[in-house]
């Protein structure tokens, strides 16, 4: 008698490609007595292969006696003469064989291609066959991953799973992604899902430019201190997708159940590489190179040039630098920059060719696998290379990975896997900040700029940075290149190893233990010595600012599975009972220094003032679960689970959690007696589960603290009480519960396949990160308040039009509808709102009773009852008496469409994907508008003024002529952000993959048994946008619920390489 | 290899037996972080946050027409007589962030510990200072119920009447003045006065008295009895006395700050302010002022070309923008804008530059005005003459180099004698000056003694009705966050915009 836990070591041993799994269906009946019995033992293998199969049911005909075959595919079985045994096994055909007189009976099964059963892992590792899950999952497999990648592995995954968003950020190669399952259900809080590799939860730190934010990890996200706004990258940057073997992604909340308080946002379930493919020593070698190039879209008006009003820089002073609203460009023109440098006075239109270069990628990995018929193992060896297109950022990672897998005994089993990784993230570019920051400053540069003056007069006479613009801070980006550093370096460890022990044949014991550990060393100089925005350093000092951090991290899951299977005729039994103690630890020391004794030497030894910190974050969660699986006659399934959680972080009154789940699958294709010959395989799902988020509640969120300030004043300590945030003692974690239902149908031999779920989940006792008054002391409250509701849909369909001749057409679909509304704050009260987020510049997101998550809001123009703007006596446009709302900036419908084509090994296969329904306040439309780049600002240039169409305030048209620039520089003035509110969506052609199996081309004396090369394209083309000068898909922001707050990122970038697979 | 695993399996086993020795309870107990400190050094905090943010130079100090910049963007405000939100922001957070909230934990602290009733009085008038500072530039603010967010969850607190806060302050700053008691605990921890009651207490007549004058023209019969408890209670004489924050290379003065790094060439001083020096000959024009004569850009402004003779002194006028301002540059025979006077970064303010906030110069100036309006007996025109010499003495504060000799102040006395017919008028200039880069409180007695005498900024795009700026409007996030509360101000005291004058203000 098997148990699944006890399978889910022993599977690997059968896997059969490496992108499939096949797990038995176990049955067994209890025969007590059989008559005229003789002992049968012999051995079940792979008729193809040779391989053992392990876990073969073996019945009795006629009878409800029978036996699985063991580890070696061994069985043992009392039968009589005459009678017909009966092997089945997953995913081959059944044979029946008619017992002699022999003792000794050898069988051998052909695979059965049409009935294969999928095998899933599910919570906590646990595999299980797919048919008996009552809740979706999406499978990825290791080639989507790692044929077209993207740095951060995460990125390939855009548009290919439904229901699952995820977005890069236009912040270099080191960088974070934002991934979001079903939508975004926390309003202020985190909405990033749990990501566990090989059954053990790890963690995914985001370390990216959260400005304005108050949901981030403040306490241990970048200390700053002006100048550094860049992406330090996330947790999910530190693995190789050559490591990994499938990737399932559990959506919804009860696929995530048995995670209980981490399960809110679903869960990434990674498997990695533990053993060979066949048997004996493998070796394989994958080399990744691409280029990238930087995707232009910027749509500037190229008819008048540098200058502020009207007027070119012709003397000296005053020059912008960064104002476009000069003269109207002919032929001939000059103008004097630099402090009395001339140059023609013409456009440049190329600038980002100008300054930014390509970009490369380039991933080797070797990998060396064995295996023999008690376990393996696959140790790989990686490292990758990027160059991102700024001219200094780069980022390395050495990854080595060691799976194991081992049967020590006929009882006990090892599996353990271990990921070591050196990362170097080197200047990752700062971001959504106008100082220092090169994107904004090339984005912005007055468009008569020449570049190679700007890069040959980035120092002054004293070396410092040149003054060319009368905005300082808006830094020469050939001096934040030169003279700006930043380096990040992590070494990160995680693993764990797991002990299984079948403790009777129905009944298997798991202990496990697993750890993640990182730490993390950081320094860069937020303002470089001689940075013109600076101001001057007390005598005998030179200005700057450096900042040196120490991180370490550690969470430490241990836990224990007991499960069991039993069946008792019909009706299968499947239950697991375990338990989970987590304990998490981080650690900041950081030391900031101001004004160095010594140029240009950035330590902390030399600095004026020391500003040190250091800080300590501890949290534990203990649990109990356990889960429980009736199934009848393989066609109806009935699984509950259990979870309860206590925290550390919380009051012993709310400590307590328990998080329940059930559901349902029906597989009626099987139940039905005459099945139409077109329906393959259907099956009906349904699902309820409430789970949480234990990150909401930070720790020692219940407390103020004080803090002394580093430097005495007049002799005397200067303290405070610390945080901006007004601390909550009774908070506890935000909970959600869902329901889910869902059908799934195969139809005309797997020619269509359709995947449809629709779910409904209302998110309650928010944690409400809220905007308050700045008068109140404090800037945000955290209450556990409010209540939302997301539902939506997705579907996969996937269609296989033609298979003929060696020619295979697939056509895959997948999509999702998502919408979250906001049922209650403090009360149900429509129109009650907080603010979650404000822009750098103006306008802000907030959350509203009764409308779509995500408000964008902003002053509009005002307009009086027909709908006609109104202008002030002066000739500007009036702004709206309050804040409106734009709709909200959440897309929709967010989906991909893959067709692939394959042909004698030729595949090709190309990704349009699409994001529609948000709305965004464009920061660089916002900025290229005030500072005349914007097509929108041109108009009245030619007649010497605006003048706005509508009325003025007592209702007569309008006639007052406002000067070009003031009135464009309303959307600063006033905030009037209404002219740069735009939709994001978009439809891109994402990706396109061309592979070529050369293996057919390999002479039979080269030990080399495959060979596949890829040519690869990322971000292919822009199909279709509504925001002009910028990919809306490119986003600034890595904070976890600023959504449509655009700030200047870096642009986005195109790639096209190649990937080579060798095995030998 | 059977038996690596063994071994592993081994360990595997040892890891489950330890567990955490931490409880749950003990966990999230924050062992490294401070949870009470000595309030005493929280009040050092709210002192030193009391310097005014930079938003007072692009609006209050371009109202009264003593620095001017002719750039637009971040820098467009009173100079273009607009409405510029987002720049109002910084004084607002920060008083309400670092000097209330402090303030009012301190209170919340010590209210009841007889033993710091000293610094519970201390802490009342700095409180005081900061919450007069905000109405007097807001109008209806809230009071009541500000800074309580941690003491008693107000995260949205209602405003109060300019008036009523008025009637508040001046019980608080009496009440105090008076409790202040030199057999109490001595605050020797206080950075201001190192904990001198006795200037502790003049700070708090001191204050009282320009509370009491700011009613003289709303309610002259409260003025004139606030203003006689304040002067029987003892007022600032002497330098040594003033409520002045020194900030120095860790504590920078916002403004010192600014005017040394991305705004050093864009601001200047402004024409009426130098005329009014120059035309007097005052002294402390050499202490104030430079001009990098010829200077054609921002980088020619070096120190080569610095010149500090008050002759060649020359502000820019009011009313342009960088568009218009070079002609009119050219047109008065200089380089570029660039040549225009500023004050001196390398002096005046330098990022460690004093900020002075209650000066005995200005607490002279308001006894003048209060015995020429009759609230107190003395003489005007010796309470003028020592208002005019202690500023002039407290420039030396700033640098050494900034020093006015006596026979230089004499000189300047005797020149511009009181005048008993022109006194308002005189006093009202003085305190201009006194007040220079203070420009919350020149704002505030420029709007209520209408002296001096100023053209209305000519700059045609304004967004004001009126001549001059009355008040200044509140930050975008309060209108969107405690939306109800600022309507109901709004409904009472005006429009939110820079017209609607305050209650004093009449």
């Amino acid at each position: 008698m098997f148990t699944f836990a006890k399978c889910s070591t022993k599977t690997l041993i059968f896997m059969k490609r490496f992108r499939h799994l096949f797990l038995p269906i176990i049955l067994f009946s209890i025969s007590p007595f059989v008559m005229f019995a003789q002992n049968i033992t012999g051995k079940v293998t792979n008729a193809k292969t040779g391989e053992t199969l392990p876990g073969v049911s073996i019945v009795i005909k006629g009878s409800n006696g029978g036996t699985t075959t063991d580890v070696d595919g061994n069985y043992k079985i009392q039968s009589s003469q005459g009678s017909t045994l009966v092997f089945s096994y997953v995913g081959f055909m059944s044979k029946e064989v008619t017992v002699g007189n022999q003792s000794q009976l050898n069988v051998s099964l052909e695979e059965d291609a049409k009935n294969l059963s999928e095998v899933v892992v599910t919570a906590l590792g646990i595999k299980k066959d797919a048919k008996k899950l009552g809740y979706a999952t999406s499978t990825i497999t290791s080639d989507a991953l790692s044929q077209n990648r993207q740095p951060n592995f995460m990125n390939s995954l855009q548009g290919k799973v439904a229901g699952v968003n995820v977005q890069g950020m236009g912040t270099g190669p080191g960088g974070s992604s934002k991934i979001r399952i079903r939508g975004q259900s926390s309003i202020t809080g985190q909405n990033s899902p749990l990501i566990v590799i090989n059954g053990v939860p790890v963690d995914n730190t985001n370390f990216g430019a959260n400005q304005n934010n108050a949901g981030s990890d403040a306490s241990i996200g970048v200390r700053g201190g002006g100048g550094v706004f860049s992406d330090g990258g996330d947790g999910l940057s530190s693995i190789n997708p050559d490591d990994i073997e499938s990737m399932t992604i559990l959506k919804g909340a009860t696929a995530a159940a048995l995670y209980g308080s981490r399960a809110k946002d679903g869960v990434i379930m990674i498997t990695t590489k533990s053993k060979g493919e066949g048997k004996g020593l493998g070796v394989s070698y994958n080399s990744n190179f691409t280029s990238e190039k930087a995707l232009d879209f910027t749509d500037y008006q190229y008819e008048y040039g540098q200058g502020e009003n009207g007027v070119r820089p012709t003397s000296a002073n005053p020059t912008s630098g960064q104002w476009s609203f000069g003269e109207k460009f002919a032929p001939g023109m000059t103008q004097v920059l630099f402090d009395g440098v001339t140059v023609p006075y013409e456009p440049i239109k190329n600038r980002y060719d100008l300054f930014y270069r390509r970009g490369q990628n380039w991933t080797n990995t070797v990998s060396l696998s064995g295996s023999d018929t008690k376990g393996g193992f696959n140790l790989s060896m990686s490292n990758m290379d990027s160059k991102g297109i700024i001219a200094n950022n780069s980022f390395n990672r050495k990854t080595i990975n060691l799976g194991l897998t081992y049967n020590l005994s006929k009882k006990l089993s090892i599996n353990s896997s271990m990921n070591y990784s050196n990362e170097k993230n080197t200047n990752p570019p700062n971001i959504a900040n106008q100082d220092n920051s090169i994107p904004t400053s090339v984005s912005v540069m007055a468009n008569s700029m020449p570049w190679d003056l700007l890069d040959a007069k980035k120092y002054d006479a004293q070396g410092n940075e040149f003054v060319y613009s009368r905005f300082r801070n808006r830094t020469n980006p050939y001096f934040v290149l030169a003279e700006q550093f930043h380096n990040i370096s992590r070494d990160r460890m995680f693993g764990n190893i797991a002990l299984k022990y079948q403790l009777t044949d129905w009944l298997a014991l798991q202990g496990r233990v697993g750890q993640d550990y990182w730490s993390r060393d950081e320094d860069y100089n937020n303002f470089p010595t001689g940075q013109a925005s600076l101001g001057p350093a007390p005598a005998g000092f030179v200005n700057g600012r450096y900042t040196q951090e120490a991180r370490r991290f550690r969470e430490i899951n241990k836990d224990l599975l007991l499960s069991g299977n039993k069946e008792f005729g019909n009706i299968g039994l499947d239950f697991s009972l375990g338990g989970n103690q987590m304990y998490r630890r981080s650690d900041l020391n950081s030391t900031q220094v101001v004004d160095f004794v010594v140029r240009d030497k950035y330590t902390i030894m030399n600095g004026r003032v020391k500003d040190p910190i250091y800080d300590l974050q501890e949290r534990a969660v203990n649990s109990v679960y356990g889960s429980a699986e009736i199934s009848y006659k393989g066609f109806l399934f009935l699984n509950a689970t259990a979870r309860n959680d206590w925290f550390s972080t919380l009051s012993p009154a709310n400590r307590s959690i328990l998080y329940p789940s059930i559901s349902g699958s029906f597989v009626f294709s099987q139940a039905m007696k005459n099945s139409p010959d077109w329906l393959t395989f259907g099956k009906l799902r349904l699902a309820y589960a409430e789970v949480g988020s234990d990150l909401d509640v930070a720790p020692y969120s219940n407390s103020l603290f004080y803090g002394i300030n580093s430097n005495l004043f007049a002799g005397q300590p200067l303290g405070s009480s610390q945080g901006t945030t007004v601390p909550n003692p009774n908070l506890k974690p935000m909970s959600v519960a869902e329901k889910e239902a869902g059908i799934e149908l195969k139809l005309f031999d797997n020619k269509v396949g359709l995947d449809l779920a629709v779910y409904n989940k209302i998110t309650t006792d928010q944690i409400v990160s809220a905007q308050i008054s700045d008068a109140s002391g404090f800037v945000s409250t955290l209450i556990n308040s409010g209540q939302s509701r997301t539902r939506g849909f997705e579907w996969l369909l996937s269609l296989n039009p033609v298979n003929r001749g060696g020619f295979k057409w697939d056509i895959n679909f997948n999509g999702s509808y998502n919408k979250t509304k906001l049922l209650s704050l403090l009360t149900d009260t429509p129109g009650e709102r907080i603010t979650t987020g404000t822009h750098i510049f103006n306008g802000e997101l907030r959350q509203v009773v009764g409308q779509e998550l995500g408000q964008l809001y902003g002053f509009g123009f005002r307009r009086d009852d027909k709908g006609n703007k109104v202008f002030g006596a002066n000739g500007l446009p009036l702004r709206t008496p309050d804040q409106i709302s734009f709709g909200s900036a959440l897309p929709n419908w967010v989906g991909g469409i893959t067709n692939s084509f394959s042909y004698k090994g030729v595949s090709l296969s190309a990704l349009v994907d699409f994001s529609l329904g948000g709305k965004m306040l464009s920061g660089t439309n916002f900025n290229l508008v005030r500072h005349g780049l914007h097509k929108m600002s041109l108009e009245g240039r030619d007649t010497g003024g605006v003048v706005g169409v509508g009325v003025n305030d007592k209702g007569e048209v309008n006639t007052v002529k406002a000067p070009v620039q003031a009135y464009w520089e309303v959307v600063r003035s006033q905030a009037l952000v209404e002219p740069v509110i735009y939709n994001s969506g978009f439809w891109k052609l994402r990706q396109i993959t061309l592979g070529y199996d050369l293996s057919k081309f390999i002479p039979k004396n080269i030990p080399v048994n495959n060979v596949r090369l890829s040519v690869v394209s990322n971000n292919v083309l822009m199909l279709k946008k509504w925001v002009p000068n910028i990919d809306p898909d490119s986003f600034g922001f890595t904070s976890d619920n600023i959504v449509g707050l655009e700030s200047t990122g870096v642009p986005t970038t195109r790639s096209i390489g190649f990937n080579l697979n060798v095995k030998f | 290899m059977k038996k690596v695993f063994k071994y592993i399996s081994i360990s595997v086993m040892a890891l489950f037996a330890t567990s955490c020795d931490k409880g749950f309870d003990e966990m999230n107990i924050k062992e490294i972080a401070i949870t009470g400190i000595d309030p005493a050094f929280i009040l050092n905090q709210a002192i030193i946050n009391t310097s005014p943010t930079t938003s007072t130079a692009i609006y209050e100090m371009t109202i009264v027409q003593q620095m001017v910049s002719p750039n637009s963007g971040v820098l467009t405000g009173a100079n273009f007589n607009q409405d510029n939100r987002a720049l109002l922001d910084p004084m607002w957070t920060r008083y309400y962030r670092t000097v209330i909230r402090n303030t009012k934990d301190i209170i919340s602290q010590v209210k009841d510990k007889s033993d710091r009733s000293n610094l519970y009085q201390m802490t009342r008038i700095v409180q005081a200072y900061a919450f007069m500072v905000m109405t007097d530039s807001f109008g209806d603010i809230p009071y009541s119920e500000a800074g309580l967010a941690y003491i008693s969850a107000n995260f949205k607190p209602k405003y109060d009447s300019q008036e009523a806060i008025y009637t508040d302050l001046v019980k608080e700053l009496t009440e105090a003045s008076a409790a202040l008691s030199a057999s109490g605990k001595i605050e020797t921890a206080d950075i201001l006065y190192g904990g001198d009651i006795t200037k502790w207490k003049k700070l708090g007549y001191s204050l009282l008295l320009r509370a009491g004058m700011r009613l003289s023209e709303v309610s002259p019969d409260k003025a004139k009895s606030i203003v006689a408890t304040a002067a029987s209670g003892g007022v600032m004489s002497q330098n040594s006395e003033n409520f002045v924050v020194k900030h120095d290379a860790n504590y920078q003065n916002p403004n010192g700050g600014m005017l040394n790094s991305t705004e050093a060439n864009n601001w200047y001083l402004a024409a009426p302010f130098v005329n009014q020096l120059k035309s007097t000959n005052d002294p402390r024009l050499k202490s104030i002022a430079v001009r990098y004569v010829g200077a054609a850009s921002g980088p020619q402004q070096s120190a080569d070309k610095a010149n500090r003779d008050p002759a060649v002194q020359t502000g820019m006028p009011m009313g342009y923008d960088n568009g218009t301002i070079p002609a009119v540059a050219k047109a008065a025979g200089l380089a570029s804008f660039y040549d225009y006077s500023q004050a001196d970064r390398t002096r005046i303010v330098k990022t460690t530059a004093p900020q002075h906030l209650v000066t005995a110069s200005q607490t002279q100036l308001l006894l003048a005005e209060a015995v020429q309006r009759g609230y107190i007996t003395g003489n005007a025109s010796e309470y003028y003459a020592k208002g005019i010499t202690l500023h002039m003495q407290q420039m030396a504060d700033h640098d050494a180099s900034m020093a006015i000799s006596q026979a230089d102040i004499d000189k300047y006395i005797t020149e511009n004698p009181f005048q008993a017919s022109k006194a308002l008028e005189q006093i009202g200039v003085q305190y201009w000056i006194s007040s220079f880069l203070n420009g919350p409180e020149a704002f505030a007695n420029f709007r209520r003694t209408g002296f001096p005498k100023l053209t209305p900024n000519p700059y045609p795009l304004k967004d004001i009705k009126g001549e001059f700026i009355n008040r200044l409007t509140y930050q975008n996030s309060e209108i969107s966050v405690n939306s109800e509360n600022v309507k109901a101000a709004i409904a009472r005291m005006g429009a939110d915009n820079l017209d609607t004058k305050v209650w004093w203000d009449k």
